[in-house]
């Protein structure tokens, strides 16, 4: 009877139990959105802020002190000044290898344009290069997708391209070179005619450099399969202070503190993997990237999670207003029961089942609607989907229950202590 | 006349109101979250570019000051009338730098005078291990240096070199800190503008200024023109790894919350219009009563639609209100900052909780007109 | 021959194949007390509806006042309701949130005009000057009953259309009702009561009883009056 009950009130009650139904789902499907999004925003955001660039590099031990010095005459070579192109490629095979985005070759060497006087940085490099990996994996990588600022004008340079070069806006400047015109580098002791192919603004001193692939630069040098450093793009999480105490000094971390630290990707232990894979080189994070990067995916994942509180509450808030005023909407029929000699439990029971029943129904409609959301916010602005987040729907099922429950409790109670016999003449 | 029915009207809605306490206020509640959340919602959107664009700056310099002609550096009267230009507010920082070449036990280095204040707002990102220099004689140097000579906060080093009259000197800092960047920084010796005026010589000018500004896209580059155009000496230019990327970046993160905003919106509205044709249509006995009692179509949707108004109007105030207060609660805690009121938002609150309302009013009541007085007198 | 507020002639009311009310014909006289009878299916309902101008019949003229409303629209209909009758309910129907004397200027309000020292006399008249300020759920039965009918006579319809108005009474309330009933009887107004209480018909001058749709019997209670 009691069963014959509930699916009278649903059935024969439509408009009102698809009302709740309705609002139940509109709920859920606001929270499910919210909350997978707010889950993969980190995610995805970070995505995006590969695009300042690499935020870590990596030198050869010995050239630590001087490579990047300016102004300064080069030192004379010593073989502990070069890393192996080889072993550059095994970034590709520790822990945080999936978190490894993009890395790219350097080969410098200062030059001198048509036997000119002033010396020119020239860097051999990655243009945009497929890469097969040892462990099948395949990859492209290069300096054109870790610097989506350049502007260039002309063409990008293909790393089979022997004789093109890209070069600096200061440098085309200075010699007055023009995107199709020729010149001749001389880089110690050996000389070639290189094309202009294209003229690159970048905004800081690479605008004084000149590009050429790493191949043509090995050959120049007469470095084959040697690299001065390289630079790694990786998707880290935020420094905490775990993080930072590793940083300053990782033997102060106990033996569990590491293997926390060594299995998160921070910044500083990915860079301590690649320095475990790659001996005889220093990787260091580019604090202008790694440190930034931190504060804004912090900063939006708050910002998310705010929001995403907020519309839970909205959501929570509408749906319990709406269940109270329904429930409160049943008096006369509580108050027949009541007279009828139904005890206060299980008519409690009755009116719950039947709203825990509509709000189930809305709920998974809602659970659904609310992932379609989420797709076209991924969608619309990362141009990928959200992964669906698996804890969402435990979550989302005890939320929804919570909210029906604390929605239908006061007045269910309120319902509950009015006598029959008041409730019957309309009071 | 028209008066005595206008108060009899204004009569039986302010009536309603009070008396049907428990149902208003599931009403109104609904109206003021769902005019809490687009107020808030809609403060933080238009917040987002502001205070987003302050974060960014903790990637640092986004402009350059540059030397144009024959001088070689910038002047500090240069350095000010750039900063007449730039409006005072969006000033993060400014970090003028002048290089020299020194020596530290023979091995070569750069020694950068600079203003300690301005570089630690436009550099945030550096990682210092010991204290910024605060007084004369002291420096703060690059950890490779550091690491090199196994120097510690606290210690000295002895810095020699030519100065601009050719002349050789030796001196004396006291380390204050080392600076960590993964950068070239990490092999320079910062030390004031002034100690680096009494070491090295020669006038105060400097060789580059960083300047970090909270401006992006199309107001960066009239910044940039405008420098261009009104200092002689100086140009500017954009650092582009950091505009450019700030731009993409905050681009998409804006069109996050846009969108966000967009779909909260819309299901909350269309909740808080579930909830309101649920209170409405509750009153069909009502409705069918006034009908009997001689009211035109006209005249139920009139009162039922003074009730909404007023509704509306107080949820819309209150949640205009309360949104704003949710606005600044997330401001605090996300970015620490506080946000100024805007005032627009509260008619544009009120203004759609009324629409709102409206609709979410008039269509039931619009069924419930359609429906036979008597029809609804039998039932109950 | 005295003169004819309300004539019906040989009205029916269909729904689908169903007939509500089947050639049904009567007149009443101005001021007159007309009892409808029947037991329930008879047609009873969907006579007041048609009499209260919230319905139209199928087929038949009604002529109210010399009137057809048979063939008006629904929103003139409205307009005739509100001038010319005066409204009674079983369940009272009372708006819940307005107080007695407001609900009873409710009426006046969609009349003409509110007027609060009318509305306390009306509700003088059914002797609830002192609950005039109450809400209907602080109110009895049969003092909501009361207001309703110092409501249905606050426009001085010329017809009042009263629908088991005892049915939800006590005996005490019902004699109370019916006395005011009476009254305005004895001033003249005219009072259609629709009832299945053969008790309350009595009181009536004339008792039309409707079974299955038509009119079963016409019965003069005059000589049981003057008994």
């Amino acid at each position: 009877m009691f069963i014959r009950m509930i699916l009278g009130a649903l059935f024969r009650q439509k408009g009102k139990m698809l009302m709740i139904a309705l609002t139940v789902a509109l709920g859920t499907s606001l929270a499910s959105a919210m909350l997978n999004v707010m889950l993969d925003v980190g995610n995805k955001v970070n995505q995006e802020l590969k695009t300042y660039g690499a935020n870590i590099n990596v030198l050869p031990q010995g050239a630590l002190l001087l490579s990047d010095l300016y102004g300064v005459e080069q030192m004379p070579d010593s073989p502990d000044m070069y890393l192996s192109e080889e072993d550059m490629i095994k970034v590709k095979t520790i822990f945080w290898a999936h978190n490894i985005v993009d890395f790219t070759p350097h080969l410098d060497a200062n030059a001198t344009i048509d036997g000119g006087e002033n010396t020119v940085k020239v860097t051999g490099t990655w243009f945009q290069k497929q890469l097969s990996l040892p462990t099948g994996e395949e990859l492209e990588t290069g300096i054109r997708q870790m610097r989506s600022w350049w502007a260039v004008t002309g063409e990008w340079l293909t790393d089979d391209d022997g004789g093109g070069a890209l070069i600096g806006v200061a440098v085309a400047e200075q010699y007055g070179l023009a995107v199709g015109d020729e010149f001749t580098l001389d880089v110690q002791g050996s000389s070639r005619r290189f094309t202009v192919r294209g003229i690159v603004d970048a905004g800081d001193d690479e605008d004084a450099q000149i590009f050429i692939a790493l191949a043509t630069m090995q050959e120049l040098t007469n470095k084959a399969g040697l690299i001065s450093s390289f630079e790694v793009s990786a998707l880290t999480t935020p420094d905490n202070d775990l993080a930072r105490r590793a940083t300053a000094n990782p033997r102060s971390l106990s033996a569990r503190e590491h293997e926390t630290w060594y299995c998160t990707a921070y910044v500083s232990s990915i860079c301590y993997q690649i320095d475990e894979v790659i001996p005889d080189g220093v990787a260091k994070a580019i604090r202008q990237v790694a440190e930034s990067e931190g504060t804004i995916l912090e900063k939006t994942q708050l910002l998310m999670l705010l929001i995403t509180i907020l519309s839970l509450l909205g959501a929570a808030l509408g749906i319990s207003n709406l269940i109270s005023a329904s429930v409160m909407d049943r008096s006369a029929e509580i108050g027949l029961l009541k007279a009828l000699g139904a005890h206060d439990i299980p008519l409690s029971w009755l009116v719950l089942l039947e709203i825990l029943l509509v709000g189930l129904v809305g709920g998974v409609v809602g659970y659904f609607a609310g992932l379609g959301f989420a797709q076209i916010i991924g969608q619309t602005v990362f141009g990928s989907s959200i992964a669906a987040a698996p804890m969402v729907i435990p979550l989302l099922s005890v939320l929804v229950m919570l909210v029906i429950i604390i929605g239908s409790f006061p007045s269910l109670r309120y319902l509950l202590s009015l006598r029959p016999a008041e409730v019957l003449h309309g009071r | 006349m028209q008066a005595k029915r206008s108060m009899f009207y204004l009569r039986t809605v302010f009536a309603s109101l009070m008396r049907r306490r428990s149902r208003l206020l599931v009403a109104l509640l609904s109206i003021t979250i769902g005019a809490t959340i687009l107020s808030g919602l809609v403060t933080i959107f238009y917040d987002i570019p502001r205070q987003m664009g302050q974060e960014f700056r903790s990637y640092g310099a986004n402009m350059v000051l540059l030397p144009k002609g024959e001088s070689g550096t910038i002047s500090p009267e240069q350095l000010e009338a750039v900063r007449a230009i730039l409006p005072t507010d969006d000033v993060i920082g400014v970090a003028p730098y002048r290089y020299d070449t020194i020596a530290i036990n023979d091995l070569p280095f750069i020694i950068a005078g600079t203003d300690f204040a301005g570089a630690q707002a436009a550099s945030p990102f550096w990682g210092i291990t010991g204290e910024w220099p605060s007084g004369r004689n002291q420096a703060l140097i690059g950890r490779e240096i550091a690491n090199t000579f196994r120097l510690e906060p606290g210690e000295s080093v002895v810095v020699s070199g030519t100065n601009s009259e050719g002349e050789p000197f030796e001196k004396t800092f006291s380390v204050a800190g080392i600076v960590q960047t993964g950068g070239q920084e990490e092999t320079f010796v910062f030390i004031s503008i002034d100690d680096y005026g009494a070491v090295v010589g020669g006038e105060v000018a400097f060789d580059i200024v960083e300047m970090s500004v909270t401006s992006s896209g199309a107001g960066l580059e009239e910044l940039v023109t405008a420098i261009g155009q009104e200092t002689e000496g100086v140009t500017a230019q954009l650092v582009r790894r950091v505009t450019q990327s700030e731009d993409t970046v905050l681009s998409k993160l804006q069109s996050l919350v846009y969108l966000v905003t967009i779909v909260v919106l819309m299901l909350t509205m269309i909740c808080v219009a579930t909830t309101m044709m649920a209170v409405v249509a509750e009153r069909r006995r009502e409705i069918g009563l006034r009908k009997a009692l001689g009211a035109t179509n006209g005249s139920v949707v009139l009162n039922f639609l003074g009730e909404c108004l007023a509704m509306g109007f107080v949820g819309g105030a209150l949640g205009s209100l309360l949104g704003f207060g949710l606005a600044q609660l997330v401001s605090l805690q996300v970015f620490n900052r506080t946000i100024d009121f805007p005032l627009a938002i509260v008619p544009l609150t009120i203004f759609s909780s009324l629409v709102i309302t409206t609709l979410a009013c008039l269509l039931p009541v619009r069924n419930a007109t359609k429906i036979d007085p008597a029809i609804v007198l039998k039932g109950e | 021959m005295p003169q004819m507020l309300l004539e019906l002639k040989e009205i029916t009311k269909s729904y689908g194949a169903l007939d509500a009310l089947k050639d049904v014909s009567f007149d009443v006289e101005q001021g007159e007390w007309l009892a409808i009878m029947g037991p329930s299916g008879s047609g009873k309902t969907t006579m007041m509806n048609i009499i209260g101008c919230m319905d139209k019949p199928s087929q038949g003229t009604v002529l109210l006042d010399g009137r057809d409303i048979s063939q008006e629209s629904a929103r003139s209909l409205t307009t005739i309701r509100r001038d010319s009758i005066g409204l009674i309910f079983q369940q009272f129907h009372l708006i819940n949130y307005l107080t007695a004397v407001e609900n009873v200027m409710v009426a006046q309000y969609y009349h003409s005009l509110p007027d609060e020292a009318e509305a306390l006399d009306a509700l003088k008249r059914v002797g609830l000057e002192e609950r005039a300020r109450h809400l209907p759920n602080q109110l009895s039965g049969g003092e909501q009953q009361r207001v309703c009918i110092a409501r249905a006579l606050i426009n001085r319809p010329q017809l009042i259309l009263a629908d088991e108005p005892t049915g939800n009474l006590d005996e005490a309330n019902e004699l109370k009702v019916l006395e005011l009933l009476r009254e305005l009887h004895q001033e003249g107004r005219t009072v259609i009561v629709v009832t299945h209480d053969p008790e309350v018909a009595q009181q009536a001058r004339r008792t039309i009883v409707l079974e299955h749709g038509r009119v079963h019997e016409i019965r003069d209670n005059a000589l049981a009056h003057q008994a």
